[in-house]
């Protein structure tokens, strides 16, 4: 702020020159006088000691607007009636009359537009020649432009410090020539020292964590001096307290006259940022952790069906050793066709209609043809405008399951095959048994009527024969129990080229008198897991089946043959007998005492027989036959158990 | 006593067939028997019969269980036969299985031949309660 001790002016009133000029100079000077200041480039007013107006500059004129009033003989107040500090002016020019110069005095003043203006005056004490204080001298200095300028830097500078204090972001300044460091207030806070802290560059820079941070933040520095590099860097600091935080800390170079002077830089607290960053890492890591360990297969497919992630299980089941195999991919690159055209129909119905898809049972079958069954769920992603983006797939492997409920399935056939087998056996039994006890009763009340001798031996005779029948329907009954509760015994493996060459042994004095031929087209190495007891009676029955119901025109040929089929050792041993009509007897063929061919070794046992001993082994037995050409059976040797 | 023209007994079992033919003595005179060892032998018997216009049996003694045709299959075939006369079968069987009774049911009504039920054995009065021309 100016302060004037001195007068401005020395001026010499014209009266005072009374006598030292003539009146014609006096006059002279008197409006050169008056001409010199009407001239003054800055708006000056003269006042008396009663405040009125003696001179005035015309630039004083035309600043106030008195270019239509007479100004001059009238009291300063009165002109600027309208001013509101009227009686803090007046103690200022009472105190200039006394030789005392103001300080400066600021008014604002309406312009006839209606716009302020602002304006400094100062007032100084007006001496004449004998430094006499004879009024006041008042210069007026628009400020009108400074008054506004300084309003807007305040404004910016409360904006800008509203706009740090809520974004925390602080800021700091370096001047090199002073090599002094300035905080501002939320740096200051940030770093968490007092706001009377003085920091420099040293400190500064021991703030940031030891390491990493701190040889960034050096680096950084070094370059803004040395290349007048700017940085940004995200960084460690301990704060006074000994709290980690997370920084972010800016730096620019300042120029002036293309010479470095300083460095300016902003410094924010970024740690919530960063641990809210943390913590959804660490919320994706273990849901990433979750997804991969869960033991489904969890995929996520974008609207074209394709793969945009898919965790460990999915990989391993897809046969790649990363997601990155699978990602873009769609289910035509894996799968058959048939199953990707199934899977993508199901994906677009869901995102179609927002229906999740869950627990539907599929097979799906890759391209090397490995069938896995799952049960699988597909569920719609949708976005905040409630439209599908893709589908999130959930499939769990029940192939397993699958199996084990084969099995049980399996193993229920078997049970109620078992108790089927059970009951016809019963009504075997007492059917057999009855229909013997019915000729043992009838033949008795004819022999105890009967009164003729031969008659009499001729029942006798049947008689025995009834009982010889019984005692061989009891030993067949027998020999099935048998089969029926040794299910239990190990099977072995058996050369099935060899067993056969022993059963032709057995025969060969039957064959022989059949002119059978017997074709044993078993390879030499083909081994069937069996029961070696049964393995002889079963190819014994089959074979002499073959040779027994041979066709009258034709030599008996009884073919022996082996394939594997899935679980199955397959023997099948085909004649070109009689055949059997398989659409009448078909049902009876294997059934107890059931013979189709009126011959007179016909037991109707040994089908039987034969059929429990297959089953026994866990194999099962299938027929063809045409009549007049003859009968194949496929035996199923099961490899498994 | 009733004088019968012909029956026939079907049984693959040579003491039953001995059995009924020794009582028809006892309770029957009849001219002609014939006798079969299966549904089949049975069948084929009675449509050369038809065949030749000889007469047919008129009370027939049919066993179930029969190797190569039984009694059920000879009773389907049987009654698919154009004959205009009531014939009697007489079922005569060791088998309790209500399977079998179930089937004479069937076959019961769907002919218009006479046809019972008989268990093994067969006394003598019951011999002669079914031996007559239906």
């Amino acid at each position: 702020m100016r302060v004037h001790n001195k007068p401005l002016f020395i001026w010499h009133d014209p009266t005072t020159l009374v006598g030292k000029y003539d009146n014609m100079l006096k006059k002279d000077l008197k409006l050169a006088n008056n001409y010199l200041i009407k001239q003054l480039p800055k708006a000056t007013a003269f006042i008396n000691s009663k405040f009125e107006v003696i001179h005035a500059s015309n630039q004083w004129i035309k600043e106030f607007n008195f270019e239509t009033r007479n100004v001059f003989g009238k009291s300063v107040f009165s002109l600027f009636k309208d001013g509101e500090k009227n009686e803090e002016w007046k103690l200022i020019l009472d105190k200039c009359l006394k030789g005392q110069p103001s300080d400066l005095f600021n008014i604002e003043f309406k312009d006839p537009n209606g716009n302020t203006q602002w304006f400094e005056w100062s007032n100084i004490p007006w001496y004449d020649s004998e430094e006499n204080i004879v009024g006041v001298i008042i210069q007026a200095e628009n400020i009108t432009s400074r008054v506004i300028n300084e309003i807007q830097i305040e404004k910016l500078e409360a904006l800008l410090l509203e706009k740090s204090e809520i974004t925390k972001i602080g800021t700091w300044d370096y001047n090199i020539k002073t090599n002094k460091l300035n905080w501002c207030d939320i740096t200051k806070t940030i770093h968490e020292v007092p706001l009377d802290f003085i920091p420099n560059v040293d400190t500064a820079i021991n703030f940031y964590k030891d390491g990493i941070s701190r040889n960034t933040i050096s680096m950084a520095f070094h370059n803004a001096m040395i290349n007048n590099k700017p940085w940004s860097e995200k960084s460690q600091i301990i704060s006074a307290n000994g709290i980690e935080k997370w920084v972010i800390a800016t730096g620019q170079p300042v120029f002036k006259n293309n010479e470095l002077i300083g460095l300016i830089g902003t410094f924010q607290d970024i740690s919530d940022q960063v641990e809210g960053d943390n913590k959804i890492k660490e919320n994706e890591h273990l849901l990433k952790t979750l997804i991969d360990n869960l033991p489904l297969n969890v995929y996520i497919k974008d609207r074209e069906s394709r793969k945009i992630l898919a965790n460990k299980s999915e990989c391993e089941y897809m046969g790649v050793s990363g997601p990155s195999e699978l990602l873009g991919k769609n289910d035509y690159d894996f799968f058959t066709k048939e199953v990707a055209a199934e899977n993508i129909k199901d994906d677009v119905s869901v995102i179609k209609s927002l229906r999740p898809i869950l627990n539907k049972e599929t097979v799906s079958i890759k391209k090397d043809g490995n069938a896995t069954t799952f049960l699988i769920s597909k569920i719609p992603l949708t976005n905040d405008k409630g439209e599908a983006y893709g589908i999130v797939g959930i499939s769990t492997d029940i192939t397993h399951l699958k199996q084990k409920e084969e099995e049980l399935r399996h193993l229920i056939n078997v049970t109620s095959l078992q108790n089927k087998k059970l009951i016809n056996f019963a009504h075997i039994v007492s059917h057999n048994l009855r229909s013997h006890t019915a000729n043992f009763s009838m033949l008795l009340d004819f022999l105890s009527h009967e009164k003729e001798e031969t008659e009499k031996e001729n029942i006798l005779q049947m008689l025995r024969n009834a009982s010889d029948n019984l005692l061989e329907t009891l030993d067949n009954l027998n020999e099935v129990v048998a089969i029926s509760t040794n299910i239990n015994i190990e099977k072995t493996p058996v050369k099935l080229n060899n067993k056969i060459e022993d059963v032709k042994q057995n025969l060969s004095s039957y064959i022989v008198q059949n002119k059978a031929t017997i074709v044993n087209e078993i390879p030499i190495n083909a081994e069937i897991k069996v029961i070696p007891a049964y393995i002889d009676s079963i190819l014994m029955n089959f074979i002499t089946n073959g040779v027994k119901y041979k066709n009258p025109d034709k030599d008996p040929i009884v073919k022996i043959s082996y394939k594997k089929e899935n679980n199955y050792s397959v023997v099948s041993i085909s004649d070109n007998g009689l055949g059997i009509d398989l659409k009448k007897y078909g049902s009876k063929l294997f059934g107890m005492y059931k013979t189709f061919h009126n011959h007179k070794d016909s037991r109707g046992i040994g089908l039987y027989i034969t059929k429990n001993q297959i089953e026994a082994m866990n194999g099962k037995v299938t027929v063809t036959s045409k009549v007049g050409e003859g009968t194949k059976f496929n035996i199923f040797f099961n490899d498994k158990d | 006593m009733t004088k019968i023209n012909s029956i026939c007994i079907i049984d693959d079992d040579p003491i039953t067939v001995f059995g009924i033919q020794k009582m028809l003595g006892l309770v029957t005179e009849y001219e002609q028997l014939y006798k079969f060892v299966n549904g089949k032998a049975a069948i084929d018997g009675i449509i050369d019969m038809l065949n030749n216009n000889t007469p047919l049996p008129q009370v027939i003694f049919l066993d179930i269980n029969m190797p190569i045709m039984d009694g059920w299959q000879f009773l389907e075939e049987f009654i698919k036969l154009k004959i205009k006369e009531t014939v009697r079968i007489n079922i005569v069987t060791s088998s309790i299985d209500d399977f079998d009774r179930n089937n004479w049911n069937h076959y019961k009504e769907q002919t218009h031949h006479l046809i019972t039920f008989n268990n093994k054995p067969i006394k003598k009065e019951e011999m002669k309660q079914i031996t007559k021309v239906a």
